[in-house]
């Protein structure tokens, strides 16, 4: 029996010890990754999260050889390069989740609607920039106002996003419009001429993917409204909304505005594809309307139209990178930014040049490499037009809930142009954000 | 060593039991039930998943789901899925079979490798393409111009009930296979000398099929069943990759939708909420399995 017992307890011993060798095999490989981010390496290493080699990679790139040649020959910036900017996300919830920070870098590049409701929820898993050294002056106000929460510094600005209108000079032109309509021009005017633009050349002058509802927020920031009033959901009683909703729906019965299904068909099929005589985005948009080389030269830059006219401004994505709790050496980090992002116009030339990141630091756009003109959109230098714009972007209030209140405005435009009322359709989606923020 | 001799042959045999069943016991209560409890746990749970507060009354995620206008549309979008596509693929799938199974014709491995096919496609890829056969500018709207159907290009995933069709065809093109493998496998369960019998009684082949055949498959039948609203009521991968939920929330699932409040845009990560949807389902495939499981019952 003795024996019985004992092999009984010996199986159960080795299921244990199975169990045991998961979770050390799990802690094993978060010490290794611990050793990547954390302590324990140099005193003049930092790494960091990133995930665009296109486009922010070879910014940090810039910052970290300018950081090298001019301050700290020994610094070595580790770029962990990740497949998407969920990718960043998903690694900060999975470690503030487990309460466990030793996986995060040091640095994370965050996108910046998505840090407010970060610091929020897991305020563990940030480093104020409290003392840093940066004349934040320098930068567009509408930029940091995401990154700074209760006033505090958690973010220093890479990229910009600053809204763009691009259009194409050649199509107006067969409509008998020129660009200079388009510029300061009420949301009316946009209207004619893009019915104009869709009957004569059967593009549609504005562009928006279904699911994808941030055309909504921009026509709203150039307005300088809000989703969000008091940190309350503003949507029904938002007379601005109710109107460019009213407008939206109108352009795409009209066929002026295009709506594919998704991101990968707006940016590969309406954008690359050449069904579009207009692109409104942020400016990181740039990179993918240069892919149609066919079209070179024919494009130019302007600001957003308005409602009642003049022009408008808005912001639409863009990043900061932020230190997080994790951070083994913040003097260093803090130097690293301060010196690069935060006031070297060396990093922005270069950044600009490898990776197209313009920045919203106001100086850089005095340098030469921003002044020059693109050969792509008709010689205009709009890397300095872009920067110019960024520092006009009004500040609206921002809400942890940015992203749901897009969805459901979103939602609710596709209701409408598929034959839901409108007011019943924005009360639907007033209701869902009120349910959703436990309101 | 006395006490072992003074063990008797049955009192050896549960020992022995008891020993085989140890390991896989323990394993399955810490992988599968304790992570249950947990997951119950956090379901009675609210606020950011870094620092979980209990919910006050302490059913709010469960009451809170019922006034959920998308949650709502998420399940009866899965019952549509359910109550349409199930009954086709099966009916399908037992057509298909019933074919398949004729002692006389040729080229049967071939046929039956051909309608297994689209079962060993990973869900993701056949989803995606799916999507772009769908796709505006895709191969059937071509056909469709071309054949003078459509007047122009229709975009079938961007109106709520072609995007549900197109779903529902997507389905039964990937799992008819997968269900007619088990009806051939009880198909070939069932004596020849049966068919044989009824022949001579004079029994064409429609009786043959609904007064042999059905019965004598009713356990496969009832198997089928269940595995099939099992896995319609967890249908993820389709909603997600196909059309994204869209338009307008009109083809997302329930698993879709607790995906979005686990991991969705926008840092969401409502984690107490998307548990107690989870128990939702749960609930429902139980409630769903027993009913099969009662109708189906053979024993009077």
């Amino acid at each position: 029996m003795k024996r019985k017992i004992l092999s009984v307890l010996l199986a159960g011993a080795m299921t244990f010890s199975l169990a045991a060798c998961g979770g050390s095999g799990d802690s094993g490989s978060g010490d290794d990754a611990a050793a990547e981010g954390g302590a324990g390496e140099g005193e003049n290493t930092l790494t960091v999260m990133a995930w665009d080699p296109a486009f922010n990679i070879p910014a940090l790139e810039a910052a970290a050889a300018d950081y090298k040649e001019n301050v700290n020959e020994d610094f070595e910036l580790e770029i962990l390069e990740q497949a998407a900017s969920e990718d960043v996300e998903r690694a900060v919830t999975t470690a503030a989740s487990a309460g466990d920070y030793s996986n995060l870098p040091d640095m994370v590049l965050f996108q910046d609607h998505y840090i407010q409701r970060y610091v929020s929820d897991y305020p563990d898993a940030w480093t104020a920039l409290g003392d840093i050294d940066i004349n934040w002056d320098d930068f567009a106000a509408e930029k940091l106002d995401y990154s700074t929460i209760d006033g505090e510094h958690y973010g220093v600005p890479v990229d910009n996003g600053t809204v763009v209108c691009a259009y194409r000079t050649d199509l107006l032109e067969e409509a008998g419009y020129t660009i200079d309509d388009l510029t300061g021009c009420t949301w009316d005017k946009f209207m004619e001429i893009g019915k104009a633009v869709y009957d004569k050349t059967g593009k549609a002058l504005l562009c928006m993917n279904a699911d994808g509802n941030d055309l909504p927020y921009m026509m709203m920031q150039a307005e300088g409204v809000s989703q969000f009033k008091d940190g309350k959901p503003y949507i029904t009683e938002n007379e601005t909304l109710v109107e460019i909703v009213e407008k939206l729906v109108q352009m795409a019965k009209d066929g002026t505005l295009l709506m594919p299904n998704s991101w990968s068909d707006y940016t590969d099929k309406a954008i690359q594809g050449d069904q579009v005589a207009g692109v409104m985005n942020g400016n990181w948009i740039i990179p993918t309307i240069e892919k149609v080389e066919a079209n070179s030269g024919k494009w130019e830059i302007t600001s957003m139209p308005t409602l009642e006219g003049g022009e408008g401004y808005a912001s639409n994505g863009g990043s900061s990178l932020y230190i997080t709790s994790n951070c083994h050496n913040v003097d260093l980090a803090k130097d690293f930014l301060a010196y690069t992002f935060g006031g070297s116009t060396e990093t922005y030339d270069n950044a600009l040049r490898d990776g197209g990141v313009i920045s919203t630091y106001a100086p850089a756009g005095e340098t030469e490499v921003y002044q020059e003109g693109v050969e792509y959109f008709n010689n205009q230098p709009i890397y300095a037009d872009i920067v110019e714009m960024g520092t006009n972007v009004q500040i609206v209030e921002q809400s942890d809930y940015h992203y749901s209140a897009r969805n459901y405005v979103g939602t609710a435009i596709v209701n409408i142009i598929n034959g839901a009322d409108t007011m019943e359709a924005l009360q639907e989606a007033e209701d869902q954000l009120n349910f959703e923020m436990g309101n | 060593m006395k006490e072992k001799k003074k063990m008797s042959l049955l009192a050896k045999q549960s020992a022995a039991g008891w020993v085989f069943l140890t390991p896989a016991t323990i394993l399955i209560a810490i992988m599968a039930f304790w992570p249950m409890v947990q997951a119950f746990i956090m379901s009675l749970q609210t606020g950011s998943s870094a620092n979980l507060q209990w919910n006050d009354p302490i059913f709010n995620n469960y009451t809170r789901m019922f006034s959920d206008k998308v949650f709502m549309t998420s399940v009866g979008n899965t019952f549509l899925y359910l109550i349409i596509q199930v009954p086709i693929m099966l009916v399908l799938a037992i057509l298909l079979a019933q074919l398949l199974n004729n002692q006389h014709l040729r080229f049967k491995g071939f046929f039956r490798t051909c309608v297994f096919l689209p079962c060993a496609t990973a869900l993701v890829s056949y989803a995606l393409i799916f999507k772009s056969l769908f796709a505006t500018d895709g191969l059937i709207n071509a056909i469709l111009v071309n054949l003078g159907i459509l007047e122009q290009n229709y975009n079938f995933l961007g109106h709520p009930t072609s995007a549900k069709a197109v779903i529902i065809l997507a389905l039964i093109w990937r799992w008819t296979g997968y269900n007619m493998v088990f009806y051939l496998a009880g198909l070939q369960n069932i004596e020849y000398s049966v068919y044989e019998a009824a022949k001579i009684d004079g029994a064409n082949g429609w009786q043959t099929f609904w007064r042999i055949t059905v019965p004598l498959l009713r356990p496969t039948i009832v198997m089928t069943f269940i595995m099939s609203i099992n896995g319609t009521l967890q249908l993820f991968d389709e909603s997600v990759n196909l059309t994204n939920g869209g338009p307008s929330n009109s083809t997302i699932t329930m698993s879709h939708y607790i995906y979005n409040n686990t991991f969705g845009t926008g840092g969401v990560s409502n984690f107490g909420y998307a548990t107690a949807m989870c128990f939702f389902v749960f609930i429902l495939v139980a409630i769903l399995a027993f009913i099969n499981m009662k109708v189906g019952d053979t024993r009077d």
